[in-house]
């Protein structure tokens, strides 16, 4: 069990603000309407125009908000999951059935969430809105306009108000029961650091990994240092999810479809991941670590190799081509690899990198060129026969 | 962040604090705007004149036409400007929707007390700013005829005789009158204008004696502890013309003394009250009560008069508190005290029951006041929408021609019997008959007697603020002071019986929904528990 920073501090303090506001306007609104005596109707009304026009100041901040952090997509309606997300309320809830949907800082909201809050923001906090400033300001004539009844305008303002009131019931509720305890949910919009399943934690880091991959990505394109922006992107996952970099980023490692390999600046491997082992058809890790990088390479693959190595040693990263690798089993296999220093003590103590498979790739275009060299040799024949 | 949050609740709070400053000074007296007043306290009070010092004040009078004509020597024209007021004419000219231009006034007007003047001129015109008003025959033309002191006298000796026509009674000293004259002071409009109907209080209900000296909670503007107003401090008068009338009398929606004239049309600090007056008499909040120290009559049954005593004498019984019941001469009432007012839209129309109309209508409205919620925009009908009004309603069962349906006018008063005089021959086939044929009306010899109401909108005693309505007065769901306007949509006492339905369903559908998913979660999480660990 682990935590996973989620929520910013303008979006909790929104967030609450906004529930203690429509609360107070939802007993004083009550009041109004006469469903019972509170603090009395005199200041039911005035404390309720007052809480409108905080609210209102709120909503212009949240709306500011949204826009400039971009945390408007998260409300972009889909209907992916939706029916899933649907089926697990009704049914898998009750049979301990996996969330079909998790919570990410990219994506805080499942497909009901999304749907149900577009709808508060664009439809019923509006129309409340709306209807509580006619309300407020039009049931006399103003500026020459004038509503022949304020009934219109009251009804579709307490209508609000019981959807409003229905949504909030759900709400709460629902936040009891999706997370991983009871108030899990209702703590991490407290404290913004929610809790969650180490499995949902590790798609919670692959979703930050693969978005930090992205913009490096954008940024190599640029030209841009390398190194420092691998650092930087893996600094910015760690400072998103709160999480030490060192225990997520190994896991993911562990996890990862590429193969990753540690080396010593004596050039012994010190750490591989499974798909590291799994490329070179070794059982264990034992049968690798503390090995000499030169087991797998060929006579003068490894020269080439042990170029690079030197120059990673100075402290520049490598995006290398395509390489052969000689497996455990004596067969031949191709990847691509990338090489980068690994600093400990602002000194160079080993270098890393990924491998990515392209053996089939590479078979794939032996293949290719063989079939062509036949074709051009039929072609030839096919000539001479005519001629 | 820690900023924001600072700045958002500083507004809330400055908002809150703002709101409690208004609640705190309401009660305080120059809180709200006033224009054009005198405080008590800037006035100048002394007279202009000293009318002891004129020689012709204090020639023997041989009769009050000699007082009026000493009046008149000096105060030259100011016979012109009474002989063109109401005052004088107990008429004007209104407009009556359906009826057109009509000359109004207490000399024509039927109500449901007195019933008219007519017939009984010798004794009604006591309230009659003039001497010598006995019958159709009373020459309006002659200045002689002015009645000056009745309302100029600061002396309070002067009175009118009893079925005088208006003159003095003879004990009055005249010298002594006519030289301790002012300005009119609350007892000389009182002496009519709170006696009106034969007893103190009995019209009005918001004008009797206990204002010559009255409580700060029973009238805040006359108030003997206080401002001190007197009647015409309000009901401004410029050459003779008040300001301000009645709707027993009048119709249209003009001349008017208001409450806005001093407080203006913003009197509140609070922005949602001062927009209560678009459709709200200040009058509605601010007089909660009326008859606050006399009893008034709230109703008067004529059908029961004419029982007399085993010596055949008129008589009279009273109520537990002193009020009359019943009257030989009159029938049953119904006095009360710190009355409830009842509650219409009115938009400064009235109408009124004509002696000429047919009935159409039971109970009979003597004078329908018009308005409605929906009297406003495009549908306004007089200068200013409608607006809720405390009304006093009287009502009562008067003499009608059941043939001709139309209201009589009966002879009532005369000093000898046998001329069809219903208070000395109680007969009131006779009654009716001498009174029509004075009026020039038909009479077709059948009357009986028919309910009828008769709408007085409160204006006077007007409470201290702190006495005023509250908002949950009217904003309260069952039993506010407007239950029985229900034109528009008041919050706070209506709502939409299928919206809170709908509401209440939805808002239960949650909960149960909630309820039936936690037991659903719980049991079956269990169960499922159970069945993994067994297998």
């Amino acid at each position: 069990m682990e935590k996973i920073y989620i929520y910013k501090i303008f979006e909790r303090f929104w967030h609450w603000s906004q529930a203690l506001i429509i609360g107070f306007l939802g007993v004083t609104g009550f009041e109004i309407h006469g469903s019972f005596s509170l603090f009395g109707f005199e200041n039911a009304v005035r404390w309720h125009s007052i809480a409108a026009w905080v609210f209102l100041i709120l909503i212009v901040f949240a709306i500011f908000w949204h826009f400039t952090s971009g945390e408007w997509r998260q409300y972009i309606p889909t209907t992916k999951l939706l029916k899933e997300q649907f089926m697990y309320y009704i049914g898998g809830i009750f049979n301990n059935a996996p969330h079909p949907t998790n919570k990410t800082v990219y994506n805080k909201f499942n497909p009901l969430q999304r749907i149900t809050y577009l709808g508060l923001k664009i439809l019923v906090i509006p129309v409340i809105v709306t209807s509580g400033f006619l309300y407020l300001y039009f049931q006399y004539p103003k500026f020459g306009i004038e509503f022949q009844s304020l009934e219109p305008i009251a009804l579709i303002h307490t209508f609000g108000a019981y959807i409003l009131l229905a949504f909030v019931i759900a709400h709460v509720y629902l936040t009891t029961v999706t997370g991983v305890k009871s108030f899990s949910s209702i703590k991490a919009m407290i404290t913004g650091w929610e809790e969650m399943e180490d499995e949902e934690i590790k798609i919670v880091v692959e979703e930050e990994m693969e978005v930090a991959l992205q913009e490096i990505k954008g940024k190599l394109k640029a030209g841009d240092e390398k190194s420092d922006l691998l650092d930087d992107a893996l600094g910015a996952v760690e400072e998103k999810l709160g999480v030490k970099r060192e225990t997520f980023f190994r896991d993911a490692i562990a996890e990862s479809s590429a193969g990753y390999f540690c080396i010593g600046k004596d050039g012994y491997y010190k750490e591989v991941n499974d798909a590291w082992l799994n490329l070179y058809k070794y059982n264990s890790k034992n049968e690798i670590i503390d090995q000499h990088y030169r087991l797998s390479r060929t006579e003068e693959d490894f020269k080439e190799l042990e170029a690079s190595v030197m120059k990673v040693l100075q402290g520049e990263t490598i995006n290398h081509g395509e390489v052969k690798r000689i497996c455990k089993d004596g067969s031949e296999g191709y990847h691509t690899l990338t090489l980068s220093p690994v600093y400990i003590d602002d000194e160079i103590s080993c270098f890393e990198g990924f491998i990515i498979d392209t053996t089939a790739k590479h078979l794939a275009e032996h293949e290719m060129l063989k079939k062509k060299i036949r074709l051009a040799e039929r072609q030839k024949k096919n000539k001479e026969e005519n001629n | 962040m820690k900023k924001l949050i600072s700045i958002v609740l500083i507004l809330c709070f400055t908002g809150w604090v703002m709101a409690d400053d208004e609640g705190a000074e309401k009660d305080s007296s120059r809180s709200f705007p006033i224009t054009n007043y005198i405080y008590k306290a800037d006035r100048n009070t002394n007279p202009s004149a000293d009318h002891s010092k004129f020689e012709i004040l204090k020639q023997p009078f041989e009769n009050a036409h000699q007082l009026t004509a000493a009046c008149l020597s000096c105060h030259t024209e100011r016979d012109k400007e009474i002989m063109i007021t109401s005052h004088w004419n107990w008429e004007r000219e209104d407009v009556l929707e359906g009826k057109g231009k009509v000359k109004l006034g207490k000399k024509n007007i039927l109500n449901n007390f007195c019933i008219g003047v007519k017939g009984s001129e010798a004794t009604c015109t006591r309230c009659h700013i003039g001497y010598g008003w006995k019958d159709k025959s009373f020459n309006f033309k002659d200045p002689l005829n002015i009645d000056c002191v009745i309302c100029h006298d600061n002396s309070g000796t002067y009175k009118k005789g009893k079925g005088m026509a208006g003159y003095p009674d003879p004990s009055v000293n005249l010298n002594y009158v006519a030289q301790s004259v002012g300005q009119p002071g609350r007892d000389n409009c009182g002496v009519c204008h709170f006696w009106g109907g034969g007893g103190n209080n009995v019209k009005h209900g918001d004008l009797d004696v206990s204002m010559l000296d009255v409580k700060r909670e029973v009238d805040v503007h006359m108030t003997t502890e206080g401002e001190d107003m007197s009647c015409v401090d309000c009901h401004v008068t410029e050459k003779h013309q008040m300001a301000g009338k009645v709707y027993a009398l009048s119709s249209e929606n003009k001349d008017r003394a208001t409450c806005v004239q001093c407080h203006t049309n913003k009197p509140h600090t609070d922005e949602i009250l001062n927009d209560h007056m678009i459709r709200i008499a200040c009058q509605t909040c601010h007089i909660p009560v009326y008859a606050k120290e006399n009893a008034t009559k709230m109703w008067w049954d004529w059908s029961s008069a004419g029982r007399l005593d085993e010596d055949g004498h008129p008589m009279h019984e009273n109520d537990a508190y002193g009020n009359h019941n019943y009257l030989s001469i009159k029938g049953n009432f119904v006095y009360d005290d710190d009355v409830v007012p009842e509650y219409y839209w009115f938009n400064g129309l009235a109408n009124h029951q004509l002696i000429s109309d047919k009935i159409d209508t039971v109970p009979l409205q003597m004078n329908t006041l018009y308005g409605s919620y929906r009297d406003k925009g495009e549908f306004q009908s007089s200068v200013e929408p409608s607006k809720i009004w405390p009304v006093k309603v009287h009502r009562g069962k008067q003499i009608y021609d059941t043939i001709l349906k139309t209201l009589i006018q009966p002879k009532l008063w005369d000093k000898e019997k046998g001329k069809g005089a219903y208070w000395v021959d109680f007969d009131w086939d006779e009654a009716s008959r001498v009174g029509m044929e004075y009026v020039g009306q038909p009479y077709s010899g059948a009357y009986g007697f028919i309910e009828t109401e008769m709408y007085w909108p409160l204006n006077h005693q007007v409470s201290p603020a702190s006495e005023s309505l509250k908002c949950v007065d009217c904003h309260t769901r069952n039993n506010g002071r407007l239950a029985s306007l229900t034109d528009f949509y008041l919050p706070g006492r209506d709502r939409n019986a299928f919206l809170d339905g709908f509401g209440i369903i939805v808002i239960v559908g949650a909960i149960v929904g909630v309820i039936i998913h936690s037991i659903l979660r719980r049991y079956l999480r269990r169960k499922c528990f159970f069945q993994k660990e067994t297998n």
